[in-house]
């Protein structure tokens, strides 16, 4: 007990120390490119913890979480364009964001949740298919030409602080959430249906209702997300906020750090954004994907249950 | 509403059905057979229509003969791929994830690969008989289109007529339905799989030839034909053949009608809407049977 206690204190004290030095981070002055990529970190670790929620812990694998990113990057566009928001209350639209998805996400979780395996994986990814089109295929949205966004009157080290924090927070809201979850009756019930459904069933569980809230909170955040990915950009398209390439990379990232642990997806997110963008800097765009695609066949081949797993197992090799 | 017009779209329809029977038809077995859902089956499909335009283009080779060169290569590398990519991963903890992970990063390779050999234009197939017309009464039926749906039809029973005919096809058959039984029979579920794999691969190679006929395609064009692959598993039911010859012809149907009566970019729409209702009402496919 006391070794545990110890154990998350000082889980306690070094996230702390990590997240007092990332906030600063911005205001020292480092080139633009810097807080860039660690934005787009955070953004990869808010989607893959999120994902965790419900198919880390639940075992139901979203492949379409894409769709929820994208749906919230369109509320907050629409909501600054319809109402002609000034920069604050954009960024702060990215909490109505995140309730539309979360909303769509309880209406396509109803009848989605009942399906299991690889029809559940299936019908995700072709609902974010869905949506795409649908997207494109809606003037008042911007149709296939996209959304431009009105930035701030700033300048860009300012803008690009500014996000950086704002994504910051929505990170810390999401890991703690997931830690919360991971130690919670919720979580053990999530974890009970992974394990085998009839059986939580049977334990008094009520696996309906736990999948559905599981998979609103897991829309959620990524909506949010995407609210305030789509005004760092402040250019919007179909393209760029639906890319399947993200539904498969959030997977693949929780999967790679290890799924139904909190921290796994975190690990997964910040060593797999990193590659991907040293792989996107150095190289062309083409061979950059083409070794990305077969970062993806690696993980899965040589780490099928993870990184975590996969040292722990190399540790127990090397002692046993 | 016109009669003509109709029936006009329901021929359209069939045509176009059977191209997108022949595409599924493999991807519906790898999924019955192996467990594995093969993301890249579409992007292996395009880079059969992108080998036939290629051979159309530099020799002249129309584009149905070009199979002759295009599907053996096709099973081979399949057959390679299946060794290094597909092997190690049937023995995972969640078989289906992990081909969907390791095969949407084939599809990736694939598209990037393509996208640096042939550009990102778009492409047609054009041929000797590209314009030209059948007219029967007040109906017509382009040649291209006839083509790919011969050639479907032939592909589809092909398929089916191995599976119920030789030893093999009837091993493949048992290893679906009956894993542990089908090895104590003596049957090699490794060299099974990987054949399943290779005739799957070949077939969406000859299956992208038929969209090539019917579509203009660039490294893309992927994504969208693995929707109408799904399409025809799900409405056909996993690893059924006639299933998935049938269901793509349904869905021919309503894409040819609809394309009759609505926008273009409307269609897929719906298409890819009715997936979402059948998926939830019925998982399992429309049809019973099996392979």
């Amino acid at each position: 007990m006391d070794s545990i206690g110890k154990k998350s204190t000082g889980f306690l004290v070094v996230g702390l120390i990590l997240v007092a030095a990332l906030a600063v981070f911005p205001w020292l002055g480092p080139p633009v490119y810097f807080i860039s990529l660690l934005f787009t970190v955070f953004l990869y670790v808010v989607l893959a913890s999120s994902w965790n929620l419900i198919g880390g812990f639940a075992g139901y694998l979203s492949f379409g979480h894409v769709a929820f990113f994208g749906i919230g990057a369109y509320a907050t566009g629409m909501m600054m364009k319809g109402l002609g928001l000034s920069p604050f209350w954009t960024i702060l639209s990215s909490v109505p964001a995140g309730i539309i998805a979360a909303l769509v996400a309880v209406i396509i979780g109803y009848p989605c949740l009942r399906l299991r395996g690889p029809y559940f994986a299936v019908i995700t990814f072709c609902f974010a298919f869905v949506v795409d089109l649908g997207v494109k295929n809606l003037d008042i949205l911007g149709g296939p030409e996209g959304l431009w966004l009105k930035s701030m009157d700033l300048p860009i080290h300012m803008i690009r602080s500014i996000m950086f924090e704002v994504m910051l927070v929505i990170m810390i809201l999401t890991i703690l959430l997931g830690v919360w979850i991971s130690k919670s009756r919720f979580g053990a019930g999530l974890m009970a249906i992974k394990e085998d459904e009839e059986v939580a069933q049977t334990m008094a569980i009520n696996a309906p209702k736990l999948k559905i809230q599981a998979f609103a909170l897991s829309a959620f955040f990524p909506g949010m997300a995407g609210g305030i990915y789509a005004y760092y950009l402040t250019y919007i398209h179909p393209d760029i906020v639906f890319d399947v390439m993200i539904s498969i990379l959030i997977v693949l990232m929780a999967l790679f750090g290890g799924g139904g642990t909190w921290l796994g997806p975190i690990i997964g997110a910040v060593v797999l954004t990193l590659v991907n963008e040293g792989l996107s800097t150095f190289v062309k765009a083409e061979l950059a994907r083409i070794i990305y695609g077969g970062l993806f066949i690696g993980v899965i081949i040589f780490m099928p249950n993870g990184i975590m797993e996969f040292f722990k197992r190399g540790h127990r090799e090397e002692t046993g | 509403m016109n009669t003509v017009l109709v029936i006009q779209s329901l021929i359209s329809g069939i045509m176009m059905g059977s191209v997108y029977a022949l595409l599924g038809v493999g991807f519906s077995l790898t999924w019955g057979v192996m467990k594995v859902i093969h993301i890249s089956h579409a992007a292996f499909g395009l880079l059969g229509a992108f080998l036939a335009y290629t051979l159309l283009k530099a020799w002249g080779l129309d584009p149905i003969l070009s199979l002759g060169v295009s599907v053996p290569l096709l099973f081979i590398l399949a057959c390679v791929i299946y060794r290094f990519l597909i092997a190690p991963i049937t023995k995972a903890k969640e078989v289906i994830v992990a081909s969907m992970i390791v095969t949407f990063g084939i599809a990736i390779i694939l598209e990037n690969v393509m996208l640096l050999i042939w550009s990102p234009d778009p492409r047609l197939l054009t041929t000797s008989y590209t314009s030209k017309v059948l007219i029967l009464g007040p109906l017509y039926f382009q040649y291209p289109r006839l083509a790919g749906f011969l050639m479907s039809a032939v592909g589809v029973l092909v398929i089916h007529l191995f599976l119920k005919k030789t030893y093999t096809g009837k091993a493949v058959r048992a290893a679906w339905q009956q894993r542990e039984a089908a090895q104590l029979y003596g049957v090699n579920l490794k060299r099974i799989s990987m054949i399943t794999f290779g005739l799957a691969v070949a077939s969406a190679g000859a299956g992208g030839v038929g969209m090539a006929f019917l579509y203009s395609f660039e490294p893309h064009a992927h994504n969208i034909w693995l929707i109408y692959l799904f399409l025809v598993v799900i409405v056909g039911g996993v690893g059924n053949v006639i299933g998935a010859a049938l269901a793509g012809l349904i869905i021919g149907v309503i894409t040819g009608l609809s394309l009759a009566f609505l926008p273009y970019q409307w269609v897929n729409l719906l298409t890819f809407g009715l997936l979402m209702v059948i998926l939830v009402i019925r998982p399992q496919g429309l049809f019973k049977g099996e392979v």
